[in-house]
């Protein structure tokens, strides 16, 4: 039982890991990045290819996943978001970017799944009466500590203030000096380096395979709809709404159920509460 | 060029309907099998597409579900062929039947959210294709897929090839004619006003909720019946069929045709489904090339191949007529249909946002065949008030009525409907409309059409059209912009987009008519006919409330005026009493030496008069 409660825990934290993500790319620029899953996914290709084919040492490899995933961040700002300024132009654009690391990756790495090992130990542990992996563990513990600071850091810094400033009202953002466009370009490199560096510590729960984006993707999507948008502690409890609904459903239902488990939540929250836990009311402006 | 200008005096649908003919009579001429294949496989894909374009294009939501609906209608002609039910039409209305119901079960809670909230909601029905067969796996094979479907038949008898290639390509036939045909009416013009501004949309009496579901919803309908043809083509179904891949393979078929077009999508289906049979290099790459004609679609061609052919054509072909921008007619010259008009009572209304106060305690009447004035310093809650007559933000405190019927916390398209037209402080004009298309927008909630009638062309559209269109040239006529009729509305300068807003709230024939700052921008000339405009309405029996800064122009029209600062009415009265209000001279006009100013207005006024 507390096995299982491990597992969902370790699962529920790469979603709200996903719904963190669109969550800082969100605030800053008001954009879906539909791309997210897909960085996190490349930055675990990139961890395979560090570990296992260039068998560099690990904080190498942290280097090169956060680094090619923060630059194929910028890029996708800079050629699929910027100059577009219809909302679902930019949706179009997004699940293009999105469709291209897709495409990239199978290109390079094929479309069979590949196991990225564990750079620390793998000796299963004990913990309250379940067994849990060491990199379960690390998992759940760093989506803790980022969500945590960048709580600390929206409410604390200049950087998350003026990020509030801007979800709050763009314009005004604007008039009050704050460089908006810059910003944005920040929060999306920063989404990329964080999808990239969490490459090494994701895969080997993971796996490195071609269906990973669109999964976490949506099930990214379900926590950030349960927890409200904008809301960074909204998304990590919607992440473990989602891990502990698909492990008991998988579990106690059968292989086939999860899925439908976790749609029926998210029509129920949509239609109930649809602007989740933790979201704001706001009145409609002309 | 002289063939191409016989060209366009041929009306439009006569290229459609060839094209359609020879498609039809292709198999007749030596078609082989293969290639009739290969065309069906484009229809159906053309049906996919013509519905994601419908919901993406017009309504400006993504549905990235296309592929599950498709599988929904294909699972439900399957079931049916299996169990003996094998006549295709009961089969296409039973994959209409379940793909409306699907597109409603995931657009209602879908469209609660932001865009993005119905691209995933409906993305997440394609991962959800093999749980589903597995789940019920007697009904659907399974991994394995549907076997056993009995091949299908029409009124008894079994279909030939041929006749299942018909039946087929007249369902994307009729398809695209009812699209063209909702697009075209009075509908299609809905759904661009409601992506550009909501706003606008909603206080036009549209509500915006409810037509982007059915937009979704309809976009459903085709994909239900390219599921149900597409399970008699091999009388096999499996979950293979309907990936994530078909999903952005429909969305790029739509960019590169247009989204916003209703033949671009066989454009886009032609190109998507030959694509990559023509090179093996295309297959394997084919991500990587959608996902960059997805990005430089979004980014560049905002319509697609078929916007790119429509500009050239219009650029080579139609060639414009020069239009005098000369208006001759005075409003005074029109008989004006009595207005039925009705009392607007705003009783002790407050508003507060945040710990800004905005309105505190306000009440006001406006009565039928009168100006009612409201004016005041910039941030004085004019505005705000109006919006909150228009139902736009909720009120604190107090009530607003409406010959006794409450409007206060009623959606602004149901106040819209109850016969109240406005216009915008900025005007808000879709572009891609022409002038007498925007002032046809305001005819969506007075004389309704419902959407079937408008597809299906039935009597009821032709008369409601014909009503249209009298009374769109009677009130342009008026505001004096017939000549202007077919111009791009959003090019017109600011005085001329004032008059056509005022134009398409009258064309509804609302009971009251409110005016956001109507004369500012306005010439001289402009100003005085849009007072003698607003007379005319007076005198027809409008209610007319005026929010304005031209004091004079206030003076010399207004019944009764009301003079709000900081969010209170400071005084109210004729417009005699209020121009010699010294508190208004003062917060208003800021005037100091309160004696010396009143003096000059009344000698400024009277002066003016005479």
């Amino acid at each position: 039982m507390m096995t299982l409660v491990w597992s969902a825990l370790t699962i529920g934290a790469v979603y709200a890991l996903v719904a963190t993500g669109y969550n800082v790319v969100f605030t800053a620029s008001g954009v879906f990045n539909f791309a997210h899953a897909q960085f996190m996914m490349l930055g675990v290709y990139l961890s395979y290819a560090g570990i296992v084919i260039l068998k560099w040492p690990i904080f190498f490899v942290f280097v090169l996943a956060g680094g090619v995933v923060f630059l194929a961040a910028i890029l996708e700002e800079r050629i699929a978001i910027r100059f577009v300024r219809v909302a679902e132009a930019q949706l179009v654009t997004t699940v293009g970017f999105a469709t291209l690391i897709n495409g990239a990756v199978q290109r390079i790495w094929g479309p069979s799944p590949l196991a990225v090992p564990f750079f620390g130990s793998s000796q299963v542990q004990t913990l309250f009466g379940g067994r849990v992996l060491p990199d379960e563990l690390v998992i759940i513990v760093i989506t803790f500590v980022i969500v945590f600071a960048l709580m600390l850091m929206s409410r604390r810094t200049m950087i998350g203030l003026a990020m509030l400033a801007i979800a709050e009202n763009r314009e005004a953002a604007l008039l009050r000096g704050i460089n908006v466009r810059r910003l944005a370009l920040g929060a999306f490199a920063f989404s990329g380096l964080l999808a990239g560096l969490l490459g090494p510590i994701l895969g080997p729960q993971t796996f490195a395979g071609a269906g990973l984006a669109s999964a976490i993707a949506l099930y990214g999507f379900v926590a950030l709809a349960i927890g409200g948008f904008g809301s960074l502690p909204g998304g990590l409890i919607g992440g473990f709404v989602v891990g502990f609904a698909q492990e008991f459903a998988a579990r106690y239902l059968n292989s086939n159920y999860p899925d439908v488990v976790v749609f029926v939540i998210l029509l129920l929250v949509l239609l109930l509460k649809p602007n989740g836990l933790f979201g704001k009311i706001r009145e409609r402006v002309v | 060029m002289s063939v191409l200008n016989r060209l366009k005096s041929v009306p439009s649908f006569t290229f459609p309907v060839v094209a359609a003919i020879l498609l039809l009579l292709l198999p007749q001429l030596g078609l082989s099998d293969a290639n009739q294949r290969q065309l069906l496989l484009i229809g159906f894909l053309t049906l996919l597409v013509s519905g994601l374009n419908l919901s993406l294009g017009y309504a400006g939501e993504l549905a990235l579900g296309q592929p599950a609906i498709y599988a929904t209608g294909a699972y439900v002609a399957a079931y049916m062929g299996a169990h003996g039910s094998t006549d295709i039409l009961l089969q296409i209305l039973a994959a209409i039947g379940a793909a409306l119901v699907v597109g409603l079960l995931t657009g209602i809670p879908g469209l609660r959210l932001g865009s993005w909230s119905l691209a995933m909601t409906s993305f997440f029905l394609v991962l959800l294709i093999p749980d589903i067969t597995n789940i019920l796996i007697n009904v659907t094979g399974g991994p394995s897929g549907a076997v056993g479907i009995a091949p299908p038949t029409l009124f008894g008898a079994l279909l030939t090839n041929y006749g299942f290639y018909l039946v087929c390509m007249l369902s994307v036939i009729i398809w695209l004619a009812f699209m063209r045909n909702l697009v075209t009416s009075r509908h299609g013009i809905a759904l661009r006003v409601m992506r550009q501004s909501p706003v606008l949309a909603s206080s036009l009496g549209i509500s915006v909720f409810r037509t982007k579901l059915v937009a979704y919803a309809l976009g459903a309908v085709p994909a239900g019946v390219a599921g149900a043809l597409f399970a008699n083509l091999d009388s096999y179904v499996s979950p293979g069929s309907f990936s994530f891949a078909l999903a952005i393979s429909i969305l790029a078929a739509s960019i590169l045709g247009g989204a916003t077009s209703v033949y671009g999508a066989v454009l886009g289906a032609v190109i998507m489904q030959l694509g990559p049979s023509v090179s093996t290099s295309f297959q394997q790459d084919a991500l990587i090339f959608y996902g960059i004609l997805l990005i430089a679609g979004g980014v560049l061609l905002s319509d697609g191949l078929t916007g790119l052919i429509t500009r050239a054509w219009k650029r080579y072909v139609v060639r414009p007529d020069h239009v005098t921008r000369s208006t001759t007619h005075s409003p005074q010259d029109f008989h004006f249909e009595p207005m039925a008009g009705a009392t607007l009572s705003v009783k002790g209304v407050s508003k507060s946002f945040g710990g800004n106060v905005a309105l505190r305690d306000v009440s006001l009447t406006a009565e039928r065949g009168q100006v009612t004035a409201l004016i005041g310093p910039n941030g004085s809650g004019k505005t705000t008030l109006l919006n909150m007559i228009c139902g736009f933000y909720p009120i604190d405190a107090g009530t607003i009525d409406l010959d006794g019927v409450r409007l206060d916390n009623r959606r602004p398209h149901e106040i819209a409907g109850r016969g109240l037209a406005r216009t915008f402080q900025t005007p808000v004009i879709p572009t891609g409309i022409t002038v007498s298309q925007a002032v046809l927008a305001g005819r969506y909630s007075p004389e309704r059409v419902s959407i079937a009638s408008a597809a299906l062309r039935l009597p009821k559209f032709w008369k409601v059209r014909a009503h249209d269109e009298e009374r769109v040239a009677q009130t342009l006529a008026i505001v004096g912009l017939s000549e202007l009729a077919d111009e791009e509305a959003v090019s017109l300068p600011l005085g001329t987009r004032r008059l056509l807003e005022i134009a398409r709230a009258l064309v509804s024939n609302p009971s009251v008519i409110l005016l956001d700052e109507a004369a500012s921008g306005l010439d001289e000339g402009e100003v005085a006919r849009l007072a003698v405009l607003i007379g005319r309405v007076r005198d027809a029996g409008g209610t007319v409330i005026l929010v304005e800064h031209n004091f004079r122009l206030v003076l010399s029209l207004a019944d009764t005026i009301h003079v709000l600062a900081q969010g209170e009415i400071i005084a109210s009265g004729a417009p005699a009493d209020i121009e010699v209000n010294p508190r208004v001279l003062k917060e208003y006009l800021g005037v100091k030496d309160v004696g010396a100013a009143a003096a000059a207005i009344e000698a400024e006024t009277t002066g003016h008069a005479s």
